[in-house]
């Protein structure tokens, strides 16, 4: 009976193309654009986008420090407070540190760098061929050690021009400048306060590890991130798929027909929850294949990603029996699209989907408590190469998720007629 | 509309012999929280019978057939299936029941067959003789033709008989039907009609036929229940029914307009019982005893009113309805 049930699920799904474009194509087009949009700032050589920037220096930035440096002298400041700042200076050259990070490792397969004089800029505003024009004031890097130094006005601020149709490219440098910033804001922290400005050097290398690879194994391609992120995002819609499914078939009656024909309500219980956990397997694997065959995401470990599968697709069964009792009960549709609306979204961004929330911060500590963030927590790690041993409290969570919400769903479904 | 309306009844089986009532209420009233939507009710359904259930929108019908097809309960009085409360025990009644349901319960993105297929399954029929079986149904209903097409490309009326045909795949020893011909064409609708006079002289399958078309009951059934409002109005066989107005006349006037004195006088006259004015016509129910044409004559002359026709109609159910709760059954 219940094969019966299921074998008509999926024939409903098939013969529902926009249905089965959302769940399976949508995925794999956010894995294609978050891949590589935001691909480039977590693995470098991921992208085979490669663009020209031009830089122009309106003043050299080795005078604005000395001229930065004879201001120290002449503020009047304790000298021990003078000299402490004259050390952090000297590792403190903005326009300087932002091109070697152009040039770094990890930028340089994909930046053209050409640093360019003021007397040309009009030309190459012109030349269709530098996809980004940033251009540093002059006393930008005055202003900049003023004001990160000593908190003088005024902020200073690089001009980034970019092409039109290359809004990726300036969309990535923009990004680069805000990172390093932050990154000199810590820097320039920890050496007003005495710590060793060598940090500022070791926190740029935290920042990039935080994202692409996040322990010492395997680092985590932007492309397998995203197909994880999606995968576990997506599937969750699934739920609300098969809820809406089940609230139509007590909408029109056919659910009645069923009673009618003496089929147990447990019975159509248990078909909504195997429908959603097969659905939601194959689902997450028919992305996952798309992922290992177009983009390379390979699993080191496929037993240990089945299970984890499984034990996700065990939760979104949990979820649409749950969301179909309640919806039943309450002879309304608002729960299915309420989760679909909002807690799909809040879950997929607590869960780390949509970009990746710091090893052991609040929110990534948080986001395990999501039945998605603890699946790609758990997926995360296998990528990484770790064992499924040490993503037990992960499965755990899952599997009490799951049970939670079946056990929710099974006291909540109402026991006579359709809805009360 | 090709109703015979003066069909014989010899369709009428056995059933005041036939082994007792196969299904009772009794004195079944069901609450909701704004409304009650069924008060007092009771009935029975004897075996190869016909039984109309009428009443305009929102009497109680589909509530009535809920009940007892056991899908809701009562909020008090007992349903009774071969004098077995279905109540606690819903099983064996719900084997020999086929509902049609109100709303086209089907699945759109299915073919005809398809939807058979799994409808028949959860009666736990398979393989060939399942296949037979949708054979025959798909033939009486006569979609044959578009089994292998998708339930939404039909018609209002060919969904309608499919969703006849689902009821019928397990042999159902009675069926209830729930206004199984709103909304559909003539032709599809003789078809309905056609088929359940079919099934009741061939095979003598029981029939609950619910409406608020009187030709169709008035066509099809034996014995009638009237509903209004959760309340059982009237209730028996057509002639029965149309015995409640034998010593009442119903009086057609028509004029081009009516004044306010003339309505005041006509309804002032002892005899006339019911009033019903529209536009150009107004119905009048009178006592059959006097002869009140003179006197309708006298007051239209007295307050200027050019009555165009005066005459005596046929007693209809839909009469009985209008003497019954002084307002027509469908606007
Ligand atoms: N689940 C419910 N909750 C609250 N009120 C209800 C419910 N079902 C029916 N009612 C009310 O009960 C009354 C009878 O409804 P019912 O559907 O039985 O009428 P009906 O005779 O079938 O009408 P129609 O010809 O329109 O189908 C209506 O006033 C309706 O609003
Ligand atoms: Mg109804």
């Amino acid at each position: 009976m219940i094969l019966n049930m299921i074998k008509k699920q999926a024939l409903l799904l098939f013969r529902n193309p926009m249905e089965l474009l959302l769940l399976l194509g949508l995925p794999v087009i956010l894995i294609t654009i978050l891949g590589n949009a935001l691909g480039s700032l977590m693995d470098g050589g991921e992208l085979d986008l490669t663009f020209k920037i031009a830089v122009v220096k309106h003043e050299a930035e080795a005078e604005q420090v000395e001229r930065f440096k004879a201001g120290l002298e002449e503020s009047g400041l304790p000298s021990s407070a003078i000299n402490e700042l004259l050390v952090t200076v000297e590792n403190l050259q903005p326009v300087e540190t932002f091109l070697e990070v152009l040039q770094s490792e990890e930028l340089k397969d994909m930046i053209m760098l050409e640093t360019v004089e003021p007397n040309r800029l009009d030309e190459i505003k012109n030349d269709e061929s530098f996809a980004v024009i940033v251009e540093f004031p002059e006393s930008f890097s005055y202003d900049f050690l003023s004001s990160m130094l000593l908190d003088e006005e005024p902020t200073p601020k690089a001009l980034i021009h970019y092409k039109r149709g290359s809004e990726i490219a300036g969309n990535v440098v923009e990004q680069i400048l805000t990172m390093y910033q932050e990154e000199f804001t810590v820097g320039a922290f920890l050496g007003k306060n005495g710590i060793d400005p060598e940090q500022l050097h070791q926190a740029s290398t935290h920042f990039k590890q935080d994202v692409s690879s996040i322990s010492p194994y395997h680092p985590v391609t932007a492309k397998a991130y995203y197909t994880i992120g999606m995968v576990v995002m997506n599937v969750l819609f699934l739920a609300a798929t098969m809820a809406n499914y089940a609230f139509q078939e007590r909408n029109i009656h056919i659910f009645d027909r069923m009673i009618l024909a003496n089929i147990s309500r447990w019975t159509y219980f248990v078909s909504v929850l195997l429908s959603g956990l097969l659905f939601a397997l194959l689902q997450s694997l028919f992305v996952f294949a798309f992922a290992y065959f177009f983009f390379g995401v390979k699993w080191p470990d496929f037993a240990a990603f089945f299970v984890i599968t499984v034990f996700f697709a065990l939760a979104v069964g949990g979820i649409s029996v749950l969301l179909t009792a309640i919806s039943f009960k309450n002879g309304n549709e608002q729960i299915t699209g309420f989760f679909s609306g909002i807690v799909v979204t809040i879950f997929a961004f607590l869960g780390g989907s949509f970009f990746p929330v710091g090893e052991g911060s609040f929110l990534q500590k948080l986001g395990n408590f999501t039945p998605n963030g603890a699946a790609m927590s758990a997926y995360l790690s296998i990528m990484r190469g770790e064992a499924i041993t040490a993503n037990l409290d992960h499965l755990v969570f899952i599997a009490c998720f799951a049970f939670g919400a079946i056990l929710i769903g099974a006291i909540t479904f109402p026991k006579r007629g359709a809805s009360s | 509309m090709t109703l015979d309306s003066s069909h014989p009844l010899d369709a009428r089986l056995n059933w005041s012999h036939g082994g007792g009532n196969m299904i009772e209420l009794i004195d079944i009233t069901k609450k909701y929280k704004q409304t009650e939507a069924v008060k007092n009710f009771s009935m029975y359904i004897g075996r190869g019978e016909i039984v109309g259930l009428l009443g305009p929108n929102g009497a109680g019908k589909s509530t009535v057939i809920s009940i007892l097809s056991s899908l809701i309960e009562p909020t008090s009085g007992d349903v009774k299936f071969l004098n077995e409360s279905i109540i606690k025990n819903p099983q064996p009644l719900r084997k020999i029941i086929g509902i049609v349901p109100q709303e086209i319960a089907l699945y759109e993105d299915l073919s005809a067959e398809e939807n058979m297929k799994f409808f028949g399954r959860i009666y736990h029929l398979k393989g060939a003789v399942l296949q037979k079986k949708i054979d025959e149904v798909l033939q009486q209903i006569g979609l044959m033709d578009r089994k292998k097409d998708l339930v939404k490309t039909f018609s209002g009326g060919m969904k309608r008989r499919l969703n006849i045909g689902v009821a019928m795949l397990h042999d159902p020893e009675i069926l209830v039907m729930d206004e199984p011909t709103v909304g559909i064409d003539p032709q599809s609708r003789n078809y309905i009609l056609q088929t359940v006079k079919r099934l009741n002289e061939e095979r003598g399958m029981t029939v609950l036929y619910t409406s608020h078309y009187m030709e169709e009951v008035e066509y099809l059934c034996d014995r009638i229940y009237i509903m209004d409002q959760g309340n059982l109005i009237a209730s028996g066989s057509k002639e029965e029914i149309k015995q409640i107005l034998a010593s009442e006349n119903t009086i057609l006037l028509k004029a081009d307009y009516w004044n306010d004195e003339f309505l005041e006088k006509l309804q002032g006259i002892p005899q006339v019982q019911q009033m019903q004015v529209d536009e150009k016509e107004v119905t009048l129910v009178v006592s059959k005893e006097i002869n009140i044409f003179s006197e309708v004559a006298h007051l239209a002359d007295e307050t200027n009113i050019q009555l165009r026709s005066v005459h005596i109609k046929q007693v209809t159910l839909e009469d009985v309805f209008l003497h019954l709760t002084g307002r027509a059954l469908r606007d």
